[in-house]
């Protein structure tokens, strides 16, 4: 693998649940370099979840598959790999964290025994290197009194000690590649800063790539080198985080950072969401733009989908008006 | 651990007290005069008050019931009116054979049933998952006495692998003990493993649903090991404490298989009992029964302790 080759690149993802006439999420590409840090964000229901599943191997089939689409990650093509040697690479290679530390971890199990069986399974250690593994994990992610929690359960710790459980768990075999599927939403919001602060000193530490999913611009603003915006199961718009704020392009974007008066870097606990309209149901997709229903720019060319172009390196925004500034008067932009 | 058991033990005291009222009233409701079936041809009215004096009959019902719950707690349980003998040592001496009876037919019951359960649950909506469904409702709704008729015609008397009869206490000859209950124990079991199969499949459903199976399927175990340990250690929470529960309607079930596999356990005991109107032996098998079915709801209980982390803080 050369030097600028991605650690992971998504192909034209589409996933479908069941039968539906139309995919769950269509046609996602995007990639990710090693050590760099992509944010995935976007309305909730909008796919984020699902598609994070199918690159960790973890969709519920059924109902949930994938129809088309490639993914290769660090030399692999995942989607062409047997369940074994997928499995070989999840947990060790690409590992991740979800988005509720309540219900993910088993709660007959020790949180030692259930970091331990992870090391385990990948390195050829007995189980008393294993735990010390997990000690050592335990004392990273910053959680006191690391060697008596080894043997708690995971009702006896809070939230957020769960969470941080569940990240010391997610890289005690230094993967490459981590995900991070909102990982702090179900935080107390005091918690929540202390917990994505760890996940970026870790992941500077370790020099893992992230994918962190969230609908908080304000921790996109911080951590993100790169940004994809997901919109009703399709990336709309994708750019390096300087360019998004600077200059969004999709009318989608657009709304979202004008919800947001004033945002500057390291502001945080800003939501999406206050355009009007609500996010097209799976069930219901319009065939065309899938934003149409809420975009105040949608002509009647906009009944055909907009494929994703590149209008500079690196930003690529899937609206037929795009690049805004040659389509609309400024102040519409606006 | 032991103070929880401690605990259950003092709640169940005021169960077991009302048990006692009520199995000492039926005795009193009960038609049919004991001490006329104790006097047998005797109608002498001499005799007949002396009898009344000699068991407390001439009592208010208050004083009789601490008079016979005083005997009962130090092991008392009366005279079988039929047999003469202690009620307690006619129970001793029968129930370890049902015991024996039940706890094979619960290994039956979990062997079949359990596996059964993960399997259909594993592979939801395949044939597997069907036949494993059309098994168990078979098993439910396959009367005992006719499946246990059928086995010895078949295993008996025309292979003549098994004995059809001939008990022996298991202290005494334990494999033939072991050869003459399978078949019964099979019969018993088959009905519970039907049972166990469904809860074992709807809490395995569940169970793989959850979070954090998805969480162990991440870490990139195999999914032999996702499924028998992060899955089934929950499932089987739910399923253990049904099983417990089940064991004592296994007793109840013993009653008649005992009867088609001419087993001498406790079964044999209720129907003589019943039939002769040998009430103090009715009695002794009422309490003693119900006792049981305490302590298989407290064992439910600690196994679901022993299994559930959580429960195990709460105070
Ligand atoms: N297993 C599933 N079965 C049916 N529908 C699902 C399943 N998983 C997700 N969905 C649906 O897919 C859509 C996208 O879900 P998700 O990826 O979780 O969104 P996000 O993470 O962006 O909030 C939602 O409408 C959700 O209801
Ligand atoms: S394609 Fe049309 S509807 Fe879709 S975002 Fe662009 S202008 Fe709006
Ligand atoms: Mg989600």
């Amino acid at each position: 693998m050369s030097d600028n080759a991605p650690l992971l690149a998504v192909e034209d993802l589409s996933i479908m649940i069941g039968r539906q006439a139309e995919n769950l999420v269509d046609g996602v590409s995007f990639s990710v370099m090693p050590g760099e840090t992509l944010c995935i964000v976007g309305e909730s229901g909008c796919g984020k979840s699902v598609t994070a599943l199918a690159l960790m191997g973890l969709l519920q089939t059924p109902p949930v598959h994938i129809t088309s689409g490639s993914v290769r990650f660090d030399g692999h093509d995942l989607l062409g790999l047997s369940v074994d040697d997928w499995s070989d690479l999840r947990g060790d290679r690409m590992a991740m964290i979800f988005q509720e530390p309540m219900t993910a971890l088993n709660p007959a199990f020790t949180i030692g025994d259930q970091i331990a069986e992870s090391v385990m399974r990948h390195r050829r250690i007995g189980a008393e290197a294993a735990r010390a593994r997990a000690l050592e994990m335990l004392e990273r992610v910053g959680i006191p009194a690391a060697r008596t929690r080894l043997d708690a359960y995971p009702h006896q710790l809070s939230g957020g000690m769960r969470q941080r459980a569940m990240i010391a768990m997610a890289l005690a075999n230094d993967p490459t590649l981590l995900i991070a599927d909102e990982p702090t939403t179900a935080l107390d919001v005091t918690i929540q800063a202390q917990v994505l602060q760890l996940i970026r000193d870790l992941q500077r530490e370790s020099g893992t790539a992230l994918i962190l999913i969230t609908h908080d611009l304000g921790v996109v603003a911080e951590v993100a080198d790169k940004v994809a915006v997901m919109y009703a199961g399709r990336i709309v718009e994708t750019a390096p985080v300087e360019a998004l704020f600077n200059d969004p392009q999709h009318p989608y974007t657009i709304g979202l950072i004008g919800s947001l008066p004033g945002l500057e870097a390291g502001q945080r606990g800003s939501r999406l969401a206050t355009i009007p309209g609500l996010v097209p149901a799976p069930e219901s997709m319009p065939a065309g733009c899938r934003f149409a229903d809420r975009c105040p720019f949608a002509t009647a060319t906009c009944a055909e989908a907009p494929p994703l172009r590149e209008i500079a390196s690196g930003h690529a925004v899937a609206c037929h008006y795009a690049p805004l500034e040659e389509h609309c008067a400024p102040e519409q932009a606006a | 651990m032991l103070a929880f058991i401690g605990r259950r033990l003092l709640i169940a005291i005021p169960t077991v007290f009302i048990i006692s009222v009520f199995v000492f009233l039926l005795q009193k409701l009960l038609p049919g005069d004991p001490v006329l079936a104790l006097a047998g041809e005797d109608r002498d009215p001499a005799t007949l008050e002396a009898l009344r004096e000699m068991y407390h009959l001439n009592e208010p019902l208050i004083v009789q019931y601490f008079y016979w719950i005083g005997a009962v707690l130090q092991g008392d349980l009366g005279m079988s009116l039929r047999t003469n003998q202690p009620v307690t040592s006619l129970i001793l001496e029968k129930l370890p054979v049902t015991f024996q009876l039940a706890v094979m037919a619960l290994i039956f019951a979990v062997g079949i049933g359990v596996p059964m359960g993960i399997l259909s649950a594993v592979y939801k909506g395949s044939w597997l998952d069907y036949i494993a469904n059309f098994v168990a409702l078979s098993g439910l709704s396959i009367p005992n006495f006719w499946l246990g008729i059928l086995l010895i015609l078949l295993v008996s008397v025309n292979l003549g692998w098994l004995p059809a009869s001939g008990y022996r206490p298991f202290t005494v000859d334990p494999v033939r003990s072991i050869e003459t209950m399978l078949m019964p124990a099979f019969v018993l079991g088959t009905a519970l493993a039907a049972t166990l199969m469904r809860h074992t499949r709807s809490a395995m459903l569940t169970v793989l649903k959850s979070d954090y199976v998805r969480t162990a399927r991440a870490k990139g175990l195999r999914e032999r090991v996702v499924i028998m340990k992060h899955a089934l250690r929950n499932a089987l929470v739910p399923v253990v404490t049904v099983s417990a529960l089940l064991f004592g309607e296994l007793l109840a079930g013993a009653v008649l298989t005992e009867q088609i596999f001419t087993i001498p356990g406790f079964g044999k005991l209720v129907v003589d009992a019943v039939f002769n109107r040998d009430y103090a032996v009715v009695q002794g098998i009422v309490l003693v029964t119900s006792v049981g079915f305490i302590l298989m709801n407290l064992l439910a209980d600690t196994a679901y302790m022993i299994l559930n982390p959580r429960m195990r803080d709460q105070k």
